[in-house]
């Protein structure tokens, strides 16, 4: 009976940080599953350097005239690829594992492989297959996403498994990677590679 | 025997409906007319010539504004693109006055939001109503829990009594043989569609036509034969009410007090599905 009043007391820390930080989200159909302490940590560390990235978009974007909605794309494209180049310059040492740390990759690996052994993973596997799979896709970190691929779909339910992002950033599935995007300036931020099957 | 009655039940499905050039919308005043093309961005001939069949088809039914499925550009997304994939070929619906309000397909790129005749207002999804009609346009690439929230938020917030149409990228139900139904997405939101009351789907990806039998009450098309087309590309099932995949498609609806009117024309100016959905309200049980 102790040791059940611990389990409930644990399960509750867990979700304590589970809204701080944002993790999943709560549907009747299908329910994110619950990570352990040391992923929730990994899950934190990524949380707040995607966190500072976020600040660095900001800084970076407050320096260039604001973008409103035009029916001229030159100034749509101009834009992106302004946002995108100081980005690059303002992080010129970016790397792999820079915001997908050892513990977040852990951490994510561990959300994946639950999220596509669930009762939903038939339907996130056939998901990844129904868009157009980016098999042989290698991305590289603070390169431009290649404008002419297609999006493969991010499963909606492996999306409830992960972090939410601020708007700025979004996952993206490229073959088996999971990356990290600027969606605003079409830039891979970070990755993990070989954690989609 | 099972096989030749399987045969004729596809013969059925595919051939165009022999009594549907007889319809006719009724263009009651006040009623909300539009236009629903998907997959068209291509900038090629076929694109142009199934835009050319809208100008042509707006003589006699004058439809306001065109919802697009996704998949508005293909490839590279250039400033000339924007123009040869869509200004171009739809500068005589554009002259006229026609709004397009465009949802984002998998071969879209987001900085569409920001292209003012798409009407996204820099949003990946947003919502909007025309007469008796609410319109929710989803991003389906990425159906995240913030977008759900926002879905169930405005959908509570629509009420009842009024058409509620959501479309997107990536169908729900589909018996096409490309890709098949998005039933990951299925699981999230159809839920949502039931308890809420929405009326009609609209979705693309796939380059045919098909429209589905209600499901759950909700009745869904697809429409990604605007531009692209996959000859053969269909293979209809038990939940086919219409399919076609033999040319490029376009879909006219009116929406005149709860009755929806639909003709789906060929690019050659064939009525290949036509028909009225009567709008449900919802059960009490769900309300």
């Amino acid at each position: 009976m102790k040791s059940l009043k611990h389990i409930v007391r644990l399960n509750h820390c867990v979700v304590l940080i589970l809204l701080a930080t944002g993790w999943g989200y709560a549907s009747q159909e299908a329910t994110p599953t619950s990570p352990s302490n040391a992923d929730a940590a990994g899950i934190k560390e990524f949380s707040d350097r995607a966190q500072e990235f976020v600040k660095l978009h900001h800084s970076v974007e407050a320096k260039l005239p604001k973008l409103k909605t035009t029916d001229v794309p030159e100034l749509i494209v101009a834009h992106e690829q302004a946002l995108a180049r100081k980005i690059r310059e303002a992080r010129p040492h970016a790397k792999r594992g820079d915001i997908f740390t050892p513990n977040a990759t852990e951490a994510f690996r561990n959300a994946i492989q639950k999220a596509l052994a669930g009762p939903e993973a038939p339907h996130a596997k056939a998901t990844i297959k129904q868009g157009d799979p980016l098999a042989k896709v290698r991305l590289l970190v603070n390169r431009a996403y290649p404008k002419a691929l297609p999006y493969t779909t991010v499963p909606p339910t492996l999306l409830l498994n992960l972090p939410k992002l601020p708007n700025e950033l979004a996952y993206r599935v490229a073959g088996h990677d999971l990356v990290l995007l600027d969606v605003k300036a079409n830039l891979v931020v970070d990755y993990i590679p070989i954690v989609i099957p | 025997m099972r096989r030749l009655f399987l045969f004729l039940t596809i013969v059925f499905l595919l051939a165009p409906n022999p009594r549907a050039d007889e319809f006719k919308f009724p263009l009651k005043s006040n009623s909300v007319r539009f236009a629903a093309i998907g997959d068209m961005g291509t900038g090629d001939g076929p694109q142009y010539e199934v835009s050319q069949r809208m100008v042509q088809s707006r003589e006699s039914f004058p439809f306001d504004f065109v919802i697009m499925l996704g998949d508005n550009i293909y490839g590279s997304h250039d400033p000339q693109d924007f123009e040869k994939k869509f200004g171009i070929p739809y500068k005589p619906l554009l002259d006229a006055g026609v709004k397009f309000y465009a949802a984002l397909g998998n071969h879209d790129d987001p900085v569409e939001r920001m292209y003012k005749p798409f009407n996204m207002n820099g949003a990946n999804y947003y919502t909007f109503k025309k007469g008796n009609v609410r319109f929710f346009a989803l991003d389906s690439n990425y159906m995240d829990p913030k977008q759900l929230d926002w879905l169930e938020k405005q959908l509570r917030d629509a009420g009842t009594g009024e058409w509620k149409i959501c479309y997107f990228h990536h169908p729900l139900y589909s018996s096409a043989r490309k890709h098949g139904p998005a039933t990951d997405l299925r699981v999230l939101l159809e839920p949502l569609f039931v308890k809420y009351g929405v009326n009609a789907v609209f979705a693309g990806h796939e380059h045919v036509y098909e429209r589905i039998q209600p499901q759950k009450g909700i009745y869904y098309f697809t429409e990604g034969s605007s531009g692209q087309l996959r000859e053969g590309g269909l293979d209809p099932s038990n939940i086919t009410a219409r399919g076609f995949d033999a040319d490029r498609t376009f879909v006219l609806v009116e929406i005149a007090g709860d009755q929806l009117y639909f003709q789906t024309l060929s690019r050659s100016g064939n009525t290949v599905d036509s028909g009225m959905i009567q709008r449900q309200e919802l059960s009490p049980s769900k309300k």
